[in-house]
């Protein structure tokens, strides 16, 4: 049975949630202490976008098993004002954190896959997974 | 410690014994917020573990229970510490762009370097040299020469305002429409009105190039020239060895459209030469002084004896040596000769 | 090195009081006090320079680029106190022939 787990975000308490999930199921796939941060790290951070530019969202969080590997993906879904330009937002440098690494560039570097889908007014929606080494 | 650092060191005790008293998932993700913060403050991996560090001995020192907020201490350092770790690796993205673009520059450069003229001036008449240096790897001065069949020699020297590569981009602007008036290199001033023409439709309202353009004949002796707002040239007279400017009257190219340029000329002895510059030559600044003309005009004096090719290469190689290898501006200077 | 604009509106003309320099690096100031100043209709702009040491390429073009903005609202400007380097710059690029340059200074008030 795999575990499923569902937030709503719609305040920074959501968001706080989210981590604990993420985290939690994290270290029960039996992810280490570092692989843990990072994960909740990049939870934190899709749940804070939610938060910031569409208001609601939601973000899923589940375990992942392909041929032997074990993993976790998470889903974070908005109906908000989506993203313009994808290719800005994804390049180093470009975001509000001004160099500091944050950002959806920084999520993409801690996770091993990383999809965006967004369309200008209806929404975005972004899935990361990564995998227990 | 500074105010920014003490404020930071109570708000990171603070939040660590917060952490050590609930082990919330909300204090670590205070904890990853505060890290933006620390970033934002410029405050370094080194300075977080010495702060990390002096909370925990003053929570070591009212607090029996050590070993394990010790050990769970971590988990707020690993949250704050993520934050640098992201940047780091952005750090290292932005240098491999960095490179890249460097790379593109360097092609762009080469290319540009294409667009000056390659053919030497090979004449029993005259005695021709130049040098041209960009400040950074993209240069706004432009220098043209060419010869036709009758051995008359047309040369110019022009300077793009500002530098690098808005600057380079215009330059070749002027390249292609020096190419496109064949009839007029040989006349100062016809062509200096017709390429202002050209510069006038296709430039920025802030934005101009200055450009001196002569060209020589070399059975009558005569040098002819005609400014484009640029830095008088100079002229070398042998049997008196001296130098004296040029001086001429003309506006800047790209102000207005309707602009007449008046054409000078100048004869020339034996021995005999003619310098033109951009003005970054003139420009040179030693700490904040300027260089002056005589400078300029001493240092040909002690190389005259060379071949003009070796004449600006040692002048350049002794202003940049004055300077202290630093260019500010892009430097050109260009040495025409009567040799007999 | 800074570059401080300070403008005074009169009655028969506006008076621009530069101090510092004008260079690469201080031209975009100029330009957002000057560029407005050029593009309203029937003004008198006076450009004082006493207080200037040096003005650069990129500082010259903010001049150029106001002078064309007045040829198209009907104003004028002219600049005065340069100093002889200043001059000198103006002469050399033939600016002189087209901008009204006066040697004396205007007062600041």
């Amino acid at each position: 049975m795999q575990v499923q787990t569902h937030v709503d975000i719609n305040s920074e308490w959501g968001i706080v949630a989210a981590r604990q999930a993420g985290r939690k199921l994290a270290r029960e796939i039996g992810f280490g202490s570092v692989d843990q941060a990072r994960i909740t790290t990049a939870i934190s951070e899709l749940a804070r976008n939610i938060y910031l530019y569409a208001n609601k969202g939601q973000i899923h969080i589940e375990e992942l098993t392909d041929s032997g590997r074990r993993g976790i993906k998470i889903l974070a879904i908005d109906d908000g004002p989506g993203i313009k330009d994808v290719r800005r937002v994804m390049e180093d440098g470009f975001t509000t954190s001004g160099g500091l690494g944050a950002g959806l560039p920084g999520v993409k570097r801690l996770m091993d896959d990383f999809k965006i889908d967004s369309e200008v007014n209806s929404g975005t929606k972004i899935t990361v997974i990564k995998w227990l080494r | 410690m500074e105010d920014t650092k003490l404020t930071m060191y109570h708000l990171y005790k603070e939040m660590l014994n917060n952490y050590l008293k609930s082990k919330s998932e909300h204090t670590l993700y205070s904890a990853q917020q505060f890290s933006k913060e620390m970033l934002e403050k410029d405050m370094s991996p080194e300075e977080v573990i010495s702060l990390h560090k002096s909370v925990i001995q003053e929570l070591q020192q009212m607090n029996n229970e050590a070993v394990t907020d010790f050990i769970d201490s971590f988990d707020i350092l690993l949250e704050v510490m993520i934050g640098y770790g992201l940047a780091h690796r952005e750090h290292l993205s932005l240098r491999d762009r960095q490179r890249q673009l460097e790379s593109e520059l360097t092609v762009a450069a080469r290319m540009q370097q294409s667009l000056l003229p390659s053919g030497k001036i090979e004449l029993n008449s005259v005695d021709f040299g130049v040098i041209s240096v960009p400040a950074g790897k993209m240069s706004g001065d432009y220098y043209h020469y060419f010869i036709d069949e009758q051995g008359h020699i047309g040369a110019a020297v022009a300077d793009v305002i500002g530098k690098g590569v808005p600057a380079a981009m215009c330059m070749s602007m002027i390249k292609y429409a020096i190419d496109s008036l064949p009839e007029q290199r040989l006349q100062p001033a016809a062509l200096l009105e017709n390429l202002n023409r050209v510069v006038a439709r296709n430039i920025d309202d802030d934005m101009f190039i200055t450009m001196i353009y002569g060209s020589y004949d070399p059975k009558a002796h005569r040098f002819h020239y005609s400014s484009a707002g640029h830095e008088p040239c100079l002229f070398y007279c042998a049997e008196s060895d001296t130098f004296r400017e040029l001086k001429t009257k003309g506006l800047v190219l790209g102000v207005s459209s309707k602009v007449r340029y008046e054409e000078y000329y100048q004869d020339l002895e034996p021995g005999d030469f003619i310098v033109l510059l951009s003005d970054g030559v003139t420009e040179c600044r030693i700490e904040d002084e300027f260089i002056d003309i005589k400078q300029i005009t001493q240092l040909l004096r002690k190389y005259k004896h060379l071949p003009a090719q070796l004449m600006v290469d040692q002048v350049f190689s002794e202003l940049e040596k004055i300077q202290d290898f630093k260019l500010n501006d892009d430097f050109t200077l260009l040495i025409l000769r009567r040799n007999v | 090195m800074n570059l401080k604009v300070d403008i005074k509106e009169g009655n028969r003309e506006t008076v621009v009081f530069l101090k510092g320099e004008v260079d690469v690096y201080t031209a975009p100031t100029l330009k957002e006090s000057l560029y407005p100043l050029a593009e309203q209709k029937e003004k008198k702009i006076v450009v004082d320079l006493s207080n200037i040491n040096y003005i650069d390429s990129t500082g010259l073009g903010i001049f150029i680029g106001a002078l064309k903005a007045t040829d198209k609202s009907n104003s004028t400007i002219t600049i005065c106190g340069a100093n002889a380097r200043v001059k000198r710059l103006f002469e050399i690029t033939g600016l002189d022939e087209i901008i009204e340059i006066v040697s004396d200074q205007r007062e600041e008030v």
